[in-house]
């Protein structure tokens, strides 16, 4: 099964974390059922969620007409790949029915903002899963975003 | 006995060009490692650059990708996805061509459009676009 758990433990952006740590970005994780077609966000709206694909095929369609598939359990829709100092700067869509789980923005900013191994070691991971997945979109635009209330 | 006499008389001549050459090549040396430094400093500030070197390479791509049976009712609307694809650049936006099979009236875009990427049909560019793959098109049709 595609639990939460099993899905963090295959990503390439949370896998090096302690079970502790995962037990603390557990909870910020909600499930989201997708179906074939949904827009999960549209550009220009405010950011507020990212997404970890648990199953099913994304589509991120970005400002300028690039664009980037995740179609791997524990890919990771979020900063470069989605927004902009709290802006949404990409459209998410469903390709195939699945699952994701939606994280706030802001929550998962707080945790990677804490100066602690485990969010150096997100960071440090997700710059090597952006150089493999989308390159092109390794601009850090939105790390330092004003907290949008 | 002065000069160019001196000179040639104690292999002057000789002793110039070597230690003309020993010093070029010196400054080159020393140019060449001061234009890679900008590598090792970068190694410096993303250590995780190294710990990707050792991460192990992603498999090797096959040379063929295998072929998807489809529907005969999928590969309609394939075939009507190439018939939009022949209208992009080579290396094309995937959201517009998902926007042109929606106005387009094609059944199931967001499906079709899946389906042509798990096929190995349409394949990412690393750049952003994307590229139709029409000797991979050909064989699924035709399977």
């Amino acid at each position: 099964m595609n639990s939460l758990g099993n899905v963090l433990k295959k990503s390439q952006i949370f896998k090096g974390l302690e079970s502790g740590d995962l037990d603390m970005v557990m909870p910020l994780f909600h499930e989201r059922i997708l179906h074939t077609g949904d827009v999960l966000t549209a550009s220009g709206d405010s950011a507020q969620f990212f997404f970890l694909l648990g199953k099913g095929t994304l589509l991120l369609a970005m400002d300028g007409g690039k664009a980037v598939v995740l179609d791997s359990a524990g890919d990771f829709a979020a900063m470069e790949l989605m927004s902009r100092e709290g802006v949404y700067t990409t459209s998410v869509t469903a390709l195939e029915d699945g699952v994701a789980w939606a994280v706030p923005r802001e929550a998962f900013f707080d945790f990677i903002r804490q100066d602690t191994p485990a969010a150096a070691e997100i960071m440090a991971a997700w710059q090597i899963f952006l150089d493999a997945k989308a390159g092109f979109a390794k601009v850090i635009a939105d790390i330092d975003a004003p907290v949008i209330s | 006995m002065y000069g160019l006499e001196a000179i040639n008389a104690n292999n002057g001549w000789a002793i110039s060009a070597v230690g003309i050459t020993i010093v070029f090549s010196g400054l080159v040396s020393l140019s060449l490692l001061i234009s890679q430094l900008h590598k090792a400093v970068d190694l410096f500030e993303n250590p995780h650059k190294i710990k990707a070197w050792f991460a192990g390479k992603p498999d090797a791509k096959v040379s063929e990708s295998p072929v998807m049976v489809l529907r005969e009712d999928q590969k309609e609307v394939v075939r009507q996805y190439a018939l939009l694809a022949r209208t992009m650049d080579d290396h094309f936006s995937l959201p517009r061509l998902l926007h042109l099979a929606r106005v387009s009236g094609l059944k199931d875009p967001c499906a079709h459009l899946n389906l042509l990427l798990k096929s190995g049909i349409v394949t990412p560019d690393g750049e952003g676009y994307f590229c139709w793959d029409e000797n991979q098109f050909n064989q699924t049709i035709s399977y």
